[in-house]
């Protein structure tokens, strides 16, 4: 009988459910997080155009990330803690 | 916040165990070190195992380094036992002293010097600060100056911290909510990894295999023998934490790496090279998360230089990339195998490549420093000769460059310079690095027209553009930049700079003997923005 030593991380993971879905946009805050990939405003300028004119948005709330290979750093999270739904949008 | 020159006001406060401390006393014939912490702020916990080695430098005079807790006695206790502290930890429940001292930010260190003058106070994780407020500490009671923040130890450079309880109070009015677990940035110690008991039927191989060990090649059974031979090998004790591996952080303690390296094939030698290629991977200006997680094919590309390389069986001559010493091909994949094992990066999960790279099975050279004219890598880092380094660089697959003909190193230059044009995407410049590996040869050719090693790599900067008709064919990758591009003229066409900066060129000396083939190997996203090529000492 050979023992073997566990090589993978073992910490207990926690389950996380995702967050409940909008029911509709119309008079909802929505954040646009542009993830700063090479021409996203422009792009990201039409998506907050098409939200506010089809789908009646109350507002958008426009954020971006220092760069696209980084995790977004925790003060840009917490001010997207208080909008109604988050788009993060990419771009190419 | 109270600065440097303003005269640092007298409290008093409780220790931890109940007896009173007080300033004036405690500052008396000499230098005293008062640092505001938060229990659960992460910055503050990266910082109170420096407070701890500076208080184990100053000897009887340890006491000079004070913490004061900002939380409760409770979990004051349970960081102190978590980092095994011996110096003062003081209680400022009511948050009185914090708000005389009034700190932005914790960690917040106020050196208090002669008089009772502050002579620095300064808020958040900064190496330099700390290594500078050790040699005044030192060298004002007289003891040997040493640096309690080394460089190259895993940890960032600096850090800041989070904002300071008296503060927050006043925003949150006072209420707070049962706080969640501490996060720590680098832990010392983590739990030991548990045992399995294999059933007398199960075969091992394929136990490892079925149990996710591995998500590519069968492994090595990392059985309890095999992983003691390599524990026996390092002077660290198996639950020390060398660092939490991107994406998901799981800690490589000395006896996870040391079972991963068993998998893997290593020798028990090699963990004297696979711990600091670790200390690399977790290092934060290399971002392996971004590199294990993007759609690119990048992964790190280990480069060992230096006498350990020789020593140790690592292969740098014939078929340097290749299946040519277990060195090379074992401790490679032991890293990639701790990427997946303790980093949580798998392919198709967190590990996204769309193409990924025949790097992942191992991807190790060492500098054949016996056929370069140049200076090693190491020592071009600014380490010594005698020293030994990794340096892991977030790498794409290599393009070979033949060039057989040209009787000049310019001309072989300008062979390489044509491919180094064509890395990441042709008409895209200044987003990415590249390494150039010089094969002997053409390094004997360029060394012979009097090329150091600076000048290849000059040259090859002023040489590698993308020629601007080019940019006729609009829409196409690196097109919509073009503005933010630097013309320059190649041989009287008019060009765009490939590299921002000479130094994105890096060069090595590596292959065999015979055989006029250089390589070049693109990069991921470079610079701060991506990943940053990082170099760590090949020491315990």
């Amino acid at each position: 009988m050979s023992t073997l030593v566990n090589p993978l991380d073992e910490r207990s993971r926690d389950q996380q459910s995702a967050a409940p879905r909008l029911d509709g946009l119309e008079g909802k805050t929505i954040a646009l997080l542009d993830i700063s990939k090479p021409r996203g405003r422009e792009f990201l300028d039409r998506l907050e155009q098409l939200l506010k004119e089809r789908y009646a948005v109350a507002s958008v709330v426009r954020e971006t990330k220092p760069t696209y290979t980084k995790p977004a750093p925790a003060a840009l999270l917490q001010r997207l803690a208080y909008v109604d739904g988050v788009i993060e949008a990419l771009a190419d | 916040m109270l600065a440097s020159g303003d005269s640092a006001p007298d409290f008093s406060l409780p220790r931890l165990d109940g007896t009173d401390w007080r300033l004036e006393d405690a500052a008396a014939g000499g230098p005293l070190l008062v640092t505001f912490i938060e229990t659960d702020c992460p910055t503050c916990r990266l910082t109170v195992p420096y407070l701890k080695r500076l208080s184990e430098a100053l000897g009887a005079d340890g006491h000079r380094v004070v913490a004061v807790s900002q939380d409760g006695r409770r979990e004051t206790r349970a960081l102190v036992e978590a980092y095994d502290v011996a110096f003062p930890v003081l209680l400022d429940g009511e948050l009185h002293v914090s708000r005389s001292y009034d700190p932005p930010a914790v960690p917040a260190l106020f050196l208090v010097g002669e008089g009772g003058r502050i002579e620095l106070s300064e808020v958040g994780f900064h190496k330099e600060d700390l290594n500078s407020v050790a040699e005044t500490m030192l060298s004002s009671l007289g003891l040997p100056v040493q640096t309690v923040a080394e460089l190259n130890d895993g940890a960032p450079l600096m850090k800041p911290g989070c904002g300071s309880r008296h503060l927050e109070a006043a925003l949150t009015d006072g209420g707070s909510a049962e706080s969640p677990e501490p996060i720590d940035l680098l832990p010392e110690r983590s739990a030991r990894a548990s045992r399995i008991e294999l059933a007398e039927h199960e075969d091992p191989f394929e136990y490892c295999m079925k149990a996710g060990f591995s998500p590519f090649l069968p492994v090595v059974p990392p059985t309890a023998q095999r992983v003691e031979a390599l524990l026996a090998a390092t002077p660290h004790a198996p639950d020390r934490v060398i660092g939490l591996v991107p994406p998901c952080y799981g800690p490589a303690t000395v006896e996870k790496i040391a079972a991963n390296a068993v998998m893997a094939g290593c020798k028990p030698e090699y963990m004297e090279v696979v711990i600091p290629v670790v200390r690399a991977a977790c290092d934060e200006r290399f971002n392996l998360h971004g590199v294990q997680a993007t759609t690119n094919s990048a992964t790190p590309l280990i480069m060992v230089s230096g006498p350990a390389a020789e020593r140790l069986g690592f292969a740098s001559g014939a078929g340097v990339f290749g299946n040519v010493a277990r060195a090379n091909s074992t401790v490679g994949r032991a890293l990639q195998l701790m990427m997946a094992n303790l980093g949580g990066a798998r392919p198709g999960e967190i590990d996204m490549a769309s193409l990924g790279n025949p790097g992942r099975f191992s991807y190790c050279v060492a500098e054949n420093h016996e056929q370069s004219p140049w200076q090693p890598l190491h020592e071009e880092l600014g380490f010594a000769p005698e020293d030994s380094t990794v340096t892991l660089f977030a790498a794409t697959g290599l393009m070979e460059v033949s060039e057989h003909t040209a009787r000049t190193g310019a001309g072989v230059l300008r062979t390489i310079a044509a491919t180094l044009a064509m890395v990441w995407s042709w008409r895209s410049c200044g987003r990415v690095e590249a390494v150039v590996v010089v094969c002997p040869e053409h390094a004997a050719t360029l060394s012979a027209d009097g090329f150091r090693k600076s000048d290849v790599r000059e040259f090859l900067f002023e040489h590698t553009g993308v020629p601007l008709r080019a940019y006729d064919h609009q829409g196409t990758e690196g097109t919509q930049l073009r503005e933010l591009y630097e013309e320059i003229r190649i041989d009287g066409e008019p060009h765009y700079r490939k590299f921002k900066d000479p130094s994105q060129i890096r060069i090595i000396v590596a292959g065999g003997t015979a055989g006029k083939f250089s390589a070049v190997l693109g990069s991921w996203l470079a610079g701060p923005k991506g990943s940053q090529s990082v170099t760590y000492p090949i020491k315990w």
